[in-house]
């Protein structure tokens, strides 16, 4: 197989040119999964660009990004394969007439069976076999990406059932044999990281921790993603964000919710952040009603010029879950 | 660079983190891609392949530049402040520190010719410090330290002041003084460096020696009451893997049992395949996840056994629609908002420091009532009742009403009980007047009884 990348830095530009700004160390790793061939799992917190990084180096490679979203109760039928029983049932109607004529010269019972058998694999053959995600994944001819997003959700059985596919890229169908990768593609699996994966998925990935990034690669991502945004504003809404992710909410906005604020901003055309309009659209920020009031609380003895963020102070009121 | 590789493959397993053959032989794979020349795409390249959780980052973290940055083998940069003296200088210097005690005098003159430590004094620091016994990264700094006090880098510092006044008299230019004074500043930073690096080899050279014991086995069948600080954490780790275990466990069995009725619609559903015989019959499934509500005593004698029953409920919480904790000593108090942020043993050292276990007498009976009172709707049909605690109640009303009570409203009631049957009974112990209305008493008194009591609590 061709390899996706030729380094590290063309990885970052490449995706730099689908518009997603990362370290070098994000780079690096998919880099490597690539030249190794091992699938990649990526654990962060919400929001933070996991499914992105794999539909960017899709895209960045121009390979089609197939998607398997996990859940709970997803079994090898929606991930993987399936016999299409009505389409088999309706041939068998349909080929009635032909099936007479294969058995009309047959002298005994025992004869015909055998000629039945022969012709069993016409009915057990690709031809009706539906592919799922990921046994279309294996058979593309073309080299794709592979996303098997929020791997977490999915029951711990259907991660020892992805143990084959992920070590060995090859699937055993009873009926037609082990079916072989023609050109492996290159798998990413994201996890929230709501349960703690099983060991033996973790050893056959390589491992990349997506953090919320830091002030100046955010500030980045919203001068690529909002370029109608003033700059000295960017600077200090991303600073705003930044200071909200240390506060003690039940969920930290992520990047996504900054380019929507950064949007919001410039929909209505601000000019500077003042502590009505960061109150006003909050919101767009903050999807709890109790993060929106706790930080209303913190907003209002600012005195309307700027955010002066504090940085988390000492826990004054300790939640009560009663 | 593979012995290398392997000897901090072994630091990682020995500082806890699960370090496979295979992911090793990956880490060597990443490198022969990434090559070994830069430090960054090298530190990734290990970083990727070798950690794959969170927690186990900052181990990586701490342990990287200990193997890779090479500074542990080579004596530190040390400048000698002498050189730049004059002769008669020197010679003042040198009348000067006779005037200290000998040993100070030694070190101040040492550090300021900038000698650094040679192997064999390292070795004997690390054996006057205890640094040969420390197995644990969280003793670096204060090895250190000790170490540090050891070489006296602070009389040095107070000596230097002290010979500084006497130059100062004799001569010594202002200018003079700050640059020795600086000089062996720098040159105490360096030692201090060297000691650093010194002390995290020496203690991961000591885990790899004796890495943490595979008994787990013993563990589990040991009581709780002999457990030491070091079992606890192994049997910590253990209990998460075993309620992963148990939860995949039971989520299958849920899963997979056949309970309820025939349902007909679903049945001829997933039969049209078939042209409507029915080959595979689908049953209406009523997926009964019980209401758990936990009683816990957390005086010291129960301690050890409600945290790790604790943390299994806590692991395990997916798997049980609602769960309220409550624990007492002489009185009640939900602890649930407890559990809900941090680890366990956490969550437990919270509790424990509003209820501290000491002077004060458990009072069952009273918390019974107080539950009573306040709690009671949560005992309904689908509640199991868990009740933690060896029924000592100080000679009190045992209000085995009021419990009876609460046995009635549930579906099931559970007592695990830490103390062998033979104890029920004698001295204060109430169990036996609450004996009648458990539906199950289980004596748990080591891991392995506690998992099996969990496994009967969630499958039933």
């Amino acid at each position: 197989m061709p390899d996706a990348f030729s380094s590290p830095n063309q990885v970052r530009e490449s995706l730099r040119d689908q518009g997603y700004v990362c370290s070098s160390e994000i780079a690096t790793i998919p880099y490597l999964s690539d030249q190794l061939d091992k699938p990649l799992l990526i654990e962060g917190p919400a929001g933070v660009g996991k499914t992105e990084l794999a539909k960017v180096v899709a895209a960045a490679t121009g390979r089609e990004l197939i998607r398997l979203q996990c859940y709970e109760g997803l079994d090898e039928t929606k991930a993987l394969y399936e016999w299409e029983y009505a389409k088999q049932l309706l041939y068998t109607q349909l080929l009635r007439d032909k099936l007479q004529e294969v058995l009309a010269s047959a002298g005994s019972l025992a004869e015909s069976a055998d000629r039945i058998a022969a012709e069993e694999n016409v009915f057990f053959s690709m031809r009706f076999l539906l592919q799922r995600p990921l046994l279309k994944a294996l058979l593309s001819p073309e080299p794709v990406v592979l996303l098997i997003d929020e791997i977490d959700r999915a029951d711990a059985e259907f991660e020892a059932f992805l143990l084959e596919i992920l070590s060995d890229f090859q699937i055993s169908v009873p009926e037609l044999g082990t079916l072989t990768a023609r050109v492996q593609p290159l798998v990413f699996l994201t996890s929230n990281n709501t349960r703690e994966l099983s060991e033996a998925l973790k050893r056959r990935c390589l491992y990349l921790f997506l953090n919320y990034p830091e002030l100046e690669q955010e500030i980045d991502v919203v001068n690529l993603k909002v370029p109608e945004l003033d700059g000295a504003l960017t600077r200090q809404a991303v600073e705003m964000v930044q200071g909200l992710r240390n506060l003690d909410l039940r969920k930290h906005p992520s990047i996504s919710e900054t380019l929507d604020w950064a949007r919001t901003l410039v929909v209505l055309n601000a000019d500077r952040l003042d502590s009505g309009l960061v109150s006003d659209t909050l919101n767009v920020l903050l999807k709890h009603e109790r993060d929106l009031k706790r930080v209303q609380q913190r907003l209002e003895p600012m005195s309307g010029d700027g955010p002066e963020y504090q940085g988390p102070e000492d826990e004054d009121d300790q939640t009560r879950y009663l | 660079m593979e012995t290398r590789l392997m000897q901090f493959a072994r630091a990682l397993r020995a500082a806890g983190v699960p370090v496979s053959m295979a992911e090793t032989v990956d880490a060597a794979g990443a490198l022969t891609a990434l090559g070994i020349k830069d430090r960054e795409p090298f530190r990734i390249s290990l970083r990727s392949t070798l950690i794959k959780r969170t927690i186990h980052l900052p181990v990586f973290d701490e342990l990287f530049p200990i193997f890779f940055d090479g500074k542990a083998e080579l004596p530190p940069d040390m400048d000698n402040a002498l050189d730049n003296l004059s002769e008669e200088e020197a010679e003042q210097l040198a009348l000067a520190l006779r005037q200290l005690k000998d040993d100070i005098a030694d070190s101040l003159r040492r550090l300021l010719r900038g000698e650094p430590l040679t192997r064999q004094d390292l070795n004997q620091l690390a054996a006057m410090t205890g640094l040969d016994r420390a197995r644990n990264m969280r003793w670096n700094e204060w090895m250190v330290r000790r170490m540090q006090a050891a070489l006296k880098h602070d009389s040095v510092r107070r000596a230097m002041e002290e010979i500084a006044k006497l130059l100062g008299q004799v001569g010594f230019s202002k200018e003079r003084l700050d640059e020795l004074r600086e000089m062996l500043q720098a040159n105490i930073e360096a030692e201090t460096g060297q000691l650093q690096n010194f002390a995290g080899q020496r203690i991961t050279d000591n885990m790899q020696a004796r890495p943490p014991s595979e008994d787990v086995e013993d563990l589990l069948h040991a009581p709780f009451g002999r457990l030491g600080e070091d079992e606890m954490n192994v049997l910590r780790q253990e209990v998460r893997r075993l309620s992963a275990a148990l939860r995949s466990r039971i989520s299958l069995r849920q899963k997979r049992q056949k309970t309820g009725t025939l349902d007909l619609k679903s049945t001829i559903r997933r039969n049209l395949g078939h042209g409507g015989v029915p080959f595979t019959l689908s049953y209406k499934r009523r997926q009964k996840k019980p209401r758990l509500v936990v009683i816990c005593d957390v005086s010291t004698s129960m301690r050890y056994c409600t945290e790790l029953m604790l943390g299994l409920i806590h692991a395990m919480q997916d798997q049980i629609s609602r769960t309220y904790a409550f624990a007492f000593n002489d009185h009640l108090e939900y602890i649930t908002p407890d559990l809900a942020h941090g680890s366990a043993q956490e969550a437990v050292d919270r509790v424990l420091v509003r209820m501290p276990p000491g002077h004060y007498s458990t009072d069952l009976g009273g918390s019974l009532a107080e539950f009573d009172r306040e709690w009671l709707d949560l005992v309904n049909h689908r509640t199991t009742l868990l009740m933690v605690g060896d029924g000592r109640n100080n000679f009190r009303d045992p209000e085995t009403g009021i419990f009876q009570e609460m046995a009635r409203r549930c579906t099931r009631t559970i007592w695990l009980n830490p103390e062998p049957p033979m104890l029920w009974g004698t001295g204060d112990s109430d169990m036996n007047e609450y004996l009648p209305f458990c539906d199950h008493v289980l004596q748990v008194q080591t891991m392995a009884e506690l998992t099996a009591a969990v496994d009967e609590l969630l499958t039933r």
